[in-house]
């Protein structure tokens, strides 16, 4: 593709059903001798095949991508934060969560109420996600800033090339998060935390405050936890978090402070496989395929637990196990990361 | 509620629904100018997605119509749509769209008069510009 495009050869590339394939993972730049930054290559070919109005074929009949752009519009007036208060939906240890109006650390959201209405039928614990993350964030002694009138980040939008959109998000939420006066962000999504970290500078300027995931805040703080269950775990990397921004042992730290032993799969770390599917475009078999080898690298650990740190990554797996015949041989428990620590705290 | 906008998207199954809004046709009975009616094969068939564009194209309401309980064309095409519902108007909740603003019902074959004063009472109770 990328020779085609300097060559002039790749004007069929736009009309290219492959354009759309790219998990976007990065695992061809970690790898490539020639230091060809694949990522900004298809984001820009995208950008461009959308202004022409094209676009990939949306998964979810494009509810994701409807919702995400109904949160452009600035009158939107939310119910986001039903989940804060719903203790049906979880267990007992997730009461009594703190956020408090002023604080110098915000908890970036992102879509999870809306991922755990979509994906109840699979057991997605999008809610047990955010829920957990305010629980251990009380636990380090902060109380968040949980914004009623966040929107979606925009990380899908932007990699499927709508730009404008994206930009509409982007400074919707500039906008709300530099009101606060807060320093901080920490967000539990890895797509989140790139795209707020990485995209919003390029795109509505510096947002005056650090991006965290949660992961990399957990580990540079003692939990404190007695009552350490053992427990044999393996870690898929999130491509955002992993190769996107870095963070690999973060997470591991955080397994091994709750008394776990990790195990890696065959792939792990810079060279981890992907959960098979980006920004809700272009499931399919291919999709399956890779989220079935993964979840057999996942096996072959004698692991009992498969943790992620992405809502999206927990989404692709169960699905996969959804189906089964794939249940049938590879059904493993998959958990966040950040719930295992809310109920190790207890 | 008056004129052509905001405009009331009402998705009616092939079969009974469709059946009613054909009789009310006939039968000359009026529904507001603002409703347009989409007919689908099964109420089944559709997804959170398609109803949420309505909304995010400027619908002040969605309606959908099937058959009556034990009705269905189909066998199970009332329970998915139930299903894909109750999901849609959780979604819609997230997104601020009142409750008001969708409903689903249904309207048995050659019920007319059921399909325009089901049209017509759902359309009533929204709010004149579209939002809630």
């Amino acid at each position: 593709m990328v020779e085609e495009t300097i060559t002039g050869a790749g004007n069929g590339l736009l009309e290219s059903d492959q354009l759309w394939a790219c998990l976007t993972c990065g695992r061809c730049t970690e790898v490539c001798p020639s230091d060809v930054r694949f990522l900004g290559f298809i984001r820009d070919v995208r950008t461009l095949a959308r202004e022409s109005g094209r676009q990939g074929r949306c998964s979810h009949g494009a509810t994701i991508q409807t919702w995400m752009r109904m949160m452009a519009d600035p009158g939107l007036d939310q119910n986001r934060l039903d989940w804060l208060n719903d203790e049906a939906a979880t267990g007992r240890h997730l009461r009594g969560l703190r956020t408090a109006k002023a604080s110098d650390t915000i908890y970036f959201v992102g879509c999870l109420p809306h991922y755990e209405v979509l994906f109840s039928k699979i057991g997605a614990q999008a809610v047990e996600i955010a829920q957990s993350a305010v629980k251990v964030l009380n636990h380090l002694g902060i109380e968040p800033i949980v914004l009623a009138d966040e929107r979606c980040c925009g990380h899908d939008l932007l990699w499927e090339g709508e730009l404008d959109t994206f930009r509409r998000l982007a400074a919707l939420n500039a906008e709300r998060l530099r009101a606060t006066g807060a320093q901080r962000i920490v967000t539990t999504c890895p797509e989140c935390a790139r795209t707020l970290k990485l995209d919003y500078p390029q795109h509505v300027g510096d947002l005056g405050m650090e991006v965290v995931h949660i992961s990399h805040l957990i580990a540079e703080n003692e939990l404190g936890i007695q009552d350490r269950g053992a427990r044999k775990v393996t870690y898929h990397d999130p491509c955002r978090l992993a190769r996107h921004m870095d963070i690999r042992e973060e997470p591991r730290q955080v397994l091994s402070a709750l008394g776990s032993e990790v195990v890696e799969m065959q792939h792990s770390r810079a060279r981890a496989l992907c959960c098979g599917t980006s920004a809700w475009t272009h499931c399919g078999a291919t999709a399956k395929r890779l989220q079935v080898d993964r979840l057999r690298e996942a096996k072959e650990t004698g692991a009992e637990t498969l943790v992620t740190s992405c809502a999206k990554c927990q989404i692709h797996f169960k699905c996969a196990l959804d189906d089964p015949r794939v249940a049938d041989e590879l059904n493993i428990e998959i958990k966040d990361l950040v719930t295992l620590v809310a109920e190790a705290i207890g | 509620m008056s004129g052509t906008e905001p405009r009331v998207i009402v998705y009616t199954c092939n079969w009974n629904a469709y059946s009613g809004l054909e009789t009310a046709g006939i039968q000359g009975l009026p529904y507001p100018a603002n409703v347009h009616p989409i007919k689908v094969m099964c109420l089944g068939r559709l997804h959170p997605g398609l109803i949420l564009q309505a909304f995010q194209h400027g619908a002040a309401g969605v309606l959908l119509l099937g058959c009556p309980p034990e009705e269905c064309h189909y066998g199970f095409g009332n329970t998915r749509a139930e299903e894909l519902f109750q999901q849609t108007a959780a979604l819609a909740h997230l997104l601020g769209i009142g409750e008001e603003r969708l409903g689903l019902d249904h309207v048995a074959a050659g019920q007319g008069e059921a399909f325009a004063t089901k049209v017509r009472q759902f359309t009533e109770h929204l709010s004149g510009d579209g939002r809630s």
